[in-house]
């Protein structure tokens, strides 16, 4: 049974064809390579392409560490880094996705992301651990076969492939201008500067911005740009005025745009934008900019135009029809010798003169030539009183010199020209204040006082006293030789001459002459605030004005006034003595004794009693002379300081408050003076008359 | 069994007109063909035997090359991801001077397995031919390498435990590479290598250059 069996369980039988036997296992181990291929295969394929990357230095760079990123997507790894062959560069190796690589256009950015803090804000704070990676942006292309690319020290900050547009903004100055500083569109930020760069011609900065969609939909040929760095201050007539954009601009500048006229056309890759000082510049600018058919003309002027500038506003009537677009000087042959006279070159907007605006410069010049034969003429003129800055005004001049447009040498119309009248303002305001602190107020006052003092004196001196029962004694002794109308009307004089004093003081004291002073001198004082916070220049304006106001508060009017009262009291109880209230009924009742004493004359020795009277009348007049002297001294100072104000007041023009208030009570002061100059002259003139009513 | 130097002559099953049954151990007559307790098939030898071993061995030896050259771990630590591979990552526990534990990942990781191809592949040539070891000598060498073959699987496990513990986020985390599955492959291929191979036939090759 064993031995039956062994030939069919022979082992060699089993080799006789082996490839029918085959094992499905083999399936296994082709399996195993078929995979093991693919994985090698795959690999080799995630390799990706290798790209050079040349950069200033590697701060930071790890072989196989360092990825590259685009979007903040890894789309590679640093392999290798080198030098290069001069040593001046680091050149990097790193493998890109294939499929990435295949876009890379030639001028893709690399640039390496390091932790970065500054006033815009900390970023690549994420490779404080992670170590610092690669980051690129471009614009994908198809089919790229670049391989070699340039990196940058720096992260750009326009990057492609954002969308926006990118502009250029040129400005004088690009000393506020930093790399990166947002660019603002109604508060937002809207993009960001690129660094400034000098222009070709280096009279001007270039800047280059980048503005993000969708705001630079926004943008039109005629947005205007304007520099709204840090921090501005603006001192007017309105008060101190402090203007911030946002505290990154304020460390790193920025510029805004607005368009603040509706209309202009798309930006194109020329355009490049003004940039202006400050909003309110770019909003003048509107009114500055000039259509592109502006008439070139000139004016002459003979005078200095020294604070008119380029740019200055040319204005008829009161209307910007233009600017100043050149200043310059040249010499005149005059029969005398030669002259130097100054040339300012303007351009007019027909437009703004009411022209087509396609009217051409024949039509404008016609147009200003009626002007000029209507009697308009050019002339300097200030811009605002706070200002020397001069504009150049056509304004109607009455009475002018026949004139008409005439070519200069160059073919340049010139439009005549007047001699401005330019007040200077800082003198005149100086020269208001000057004059108004040398004005001897204390001195009028102080001699005001004197007088009633004198007045006073005299009115309750024994002998004034004494007159009317003088008076009484007098008339008693001469009853029957004064019977006359003139005497009776005596007491009315006086009477009338103290009224004239009472409405002398009550108009001091109803007009409230003191206090209209020194409101006057208050607002003075404003208005002088008002100019110290405009202008930083007048210190000393200001200074002066706040001495006469402290001056004008210690003014003794008070003392003056009640000095008038007193007068007035014993003015009062002069003529509410009983004496003079007896003096009509005694002259009525003493022409009995009249007779009598026509008798005593008769009878002599009543001469001399007569003669005392008047002696003592005259003695009484006397001293009201001396004190009347004094009168005129104080009406011509009086009368000096009006003439003075009134020159002032011309020569000051405007019709402000201050002058017509100030013209005012230098009016009151003169009626007052007049009065008091009057009473003085009639006492002058005839002293007896204070006694004897002529 | 004893004595394995000598050649000396002994009944083999087939010999005896037996058969063994390799599932359950009943020895049955040569001309049954399926075995009478279990029923599992009988057969003297497995026709099919060294092909098998052969098959499984090039499938081993294929998973064996990306094991070594791809990353066995790639470990992220705040964001830095680095790989190492099998003998960078011996290496490096040289470089750290571990030298015992860079001892045992050696010989586990490549001794063993290095040393188990090369034993089934001798085992395997030296059937049907004059050998200079004995068939007893020989079917020692195949018990070591049947035996030794599983603890191959080190390596894999420490990877398996590596990657499940350290998951710390973007602090420090382990992943597994490519070279893990494919060592752990091999190991399974060679194992499976070993197991194909028929140890009967050793006794045959044997036996012939004396009968």
């Amino acid at each position: 049974m064993t031995l039956r069996n062994v030939p069919d369980m022979d082992v060699v039988s089993a080799k006789r064809s082996p490839w029918r036997n085959l094992s499905l296992v083999w399936l296994v181990p082709i399996l195993a390579l078929i995979v093991s291929m693919g994985v090698a295969w795959q690999s080799y394929n995630n390799k990706g392409t290798l790209i050079t990357i040349v950069f200033k230095d590697a701060a930071g760079i790890t072989p196989k560490d360092t990825t590259i990123r685009f979007r903040d997507v890894i789309i590679g790894a640093v392999e290798e880094v080198s030098f290069s062959k001069d040593m001046s560069n680091v050149v990097i190796s790193a493998r890109i996705n294939k499929d990435v690589a295949a876009t890379l256009s030639p001028d893709t950015l690399f640039w390496v992301v390091r932790p970065e803090v500054s006033a815009r804000g900390i970023s690549g704070l994420s490779t404080v651990l992670s170590g610092v990676y690669i980051d690129a942006a471009w614009i994908p292309i198809e089919g790229s076969t670049s391989r070699d690319f340039n990196g940058l020290s720096e992260t750009p900050l326009i990057r492609p492939g954002h969308e926006g547009t990118r502009i250029k903004i040129r400005s004088k100055n690009g000393s506020s201008l930093t790399p990166g500083a947002p660019v603002f569109f109604r508060g937002m930020e809207v993009g960001r500067l690129d660094t400034p760069k000098l222009s070709e011609t280096a009279d001007s900065t270039d800047v280059e911005a980048f503005i993000n969609a969708p705001y630079d939909k926004f943008l039109t040929t005629d947005t205007r740009f304007w520099n709204v760095s840090g921090f501005s201050v603006t001192l007017g007539a309105a008060g101190l005025n402090l203007n911030v954009a946002s505290l990154g601009s304020l460390l790193t500048g920025g510029v805004a745009f607005e368009n603040i006229i509706s209309g202009g056309g798309p930006v194109t890759d020329k355009t490049i934008y003004r940039l202006f000082a400050d909003e309110g510049a770019a909003r003048d600018s509107i009114f500055t900019q000039l259509s592109a058919n502006a008439v070139k003309m000139s004016v002459v002027f003979t005078e200095s135009v020294s604070g008119l500038a380029s740019g200055a506003p040319v204005e008829f009537r009161g209307l910007r029809i233009g600017q100043v677009s050149a200043i310059g000087a040249f010499v005149v042959k005059t029969p005398s010798g030669s002259t130097v006279n100054m040339r300012a070159v303007i351009s007019i907007d027909p437009q703004t003169l009411g022209l087509d605006a396609n009217a051409t410069p024949e039509t404008t010049r016609a147009f200003l030539d009626n002007l000029i034969a209507d009697g308009v003429r050019a002339r300097l003129s200030t811009t605002s009183i706070f200002s020397a800055a001069l504009k150049i005004e056509l304004a109607d001049v009455p009475n002018p010199a026949t004139a008409r447009i005439e070519d200069d040498a160059d073919g340049t119309p010139i439009i005549p020209s007047v001699p401005s009248q330019l007040p200077d303002f800082t003198a005149t305001a100086q020269g208001v204040l000057e004059r108004v602190n040398k004005l001897p107020i204390e001195d009028v006052m102080t001699q005001a006082i004197s007088l009633m003092a004198s007045i006073e004196t005299i009115a309750s001196s024994k002998g004034t006293q004494q007159a009317p029962a003088a008076i009484l004694g007098l008339i008693e002794d001469a009853r029957g030789l004064i019977g006359k109308d003139d005497t009776q009307a005596l007491p009315g004089e006086l009477l009338a001459v103290i009224t004239d004093l009472r409405s002398i003081v009550s108009e001091l004291k109803d007009r409230g002459l003191v206090d209209q002073l020194s409101s006057a001198l208050t607002s003075l004082d404003k208005a002088a605030g008002d100019v110290a916070t405009a202008s930083g220049a007048l210190p000393k304006l200001v200074e002066d004005l706040r001495a006469i106001a402290t001056k004008v508060n210690d003014l003794k009017a008070e003392e003056l006034i009640a000095a008038v009262t007193r007068v007035m009291d014993s003015a009062d109880a002069l003529i509410t003595t009983d004496g003079v209230k007896s003096i009509p009924p005694a002259l009525a009742s003493a022409l009995t004794e009249v007779q009598a004493a026509l008798r005593d004359l008769r009878d002599g020795g009543a001469v001399e009693n007569t003669n005392a009277a008047l002696a003592s009348a005259r003695e009484a007049a006397d001293a009201v002379a001396l004190a009347a002297k004094s009168f005129p001294g104080m009406t011509s100072q009086l009368d000096a300081v009006i003439s003075k104000a009134d020159a002032l007041i011309a020569s000051y023009g405007a019709k402000s408050t201050f002058s017509s208030e100030t013209l005012d009570l230098l009016r009151e002061l003169k009626t007052a003076a007049q009065s008091v100059s009057k009473l003085a002259r009639t006492i002058e003139r005839n002293p007896n008359s204070l006694i004897l009513g002529r | 069994m004893e004595n394995a130097g000598s050649a000396r002559t002994y009944l083999t099953a087939r010999d005896a007109g037996l058969i063994n049954c390799t599932t359950c151990g009943r020895v049955s007559s040569a001309d049954e063909t399926a075995c009478a307790r279990c029923g599992a098939a009988l057969a003297s030898r497995d026709t099919q035997s060294l092909q098998k071993v052969w098959a499984w061995w090039i499938a081993g030896i294929i998973a064996f090359v990306p094991a070594n050259l791809y990353p066995m771990l790639k470990t992220a630590t705040l964001g830095t991801e680095t790989e190492s591979t099998l003998l960078g990552g011996i290496l490096e526990l040289v470089h750290h001077g571990s030298l015992g534990i860079a001892a045992i990942v050696f010989f586990a990781s490549i001794v063993i397995p290095a040393s188990k191809f090369l034993a089934v592949a001798y085992l395997a040539l030296s059937i049907g031919r004059p050998s200079r070891f004995t068939a007893h000598r020989r079917h020692q060498i195949y018990k070591v390498v049947e035996f030794v073959g599983r603890w191959s699987m080190i390596d894999v496990f420490v990877v398996a435990i590596l990657t499940a513990l350290v998951q710390l986020g973007s602090a420090a985390s382990i992943h597994p590479g490519i070279a893990a599955v494919s060592f752990a492959l091999s190991v399974a291929f060679t194992m499976l290598s070993a197991q194909s191979f028929d140890a009967r036939l050793i006794w045959d090759a044997d036996k012939e250059p004396h009968t």
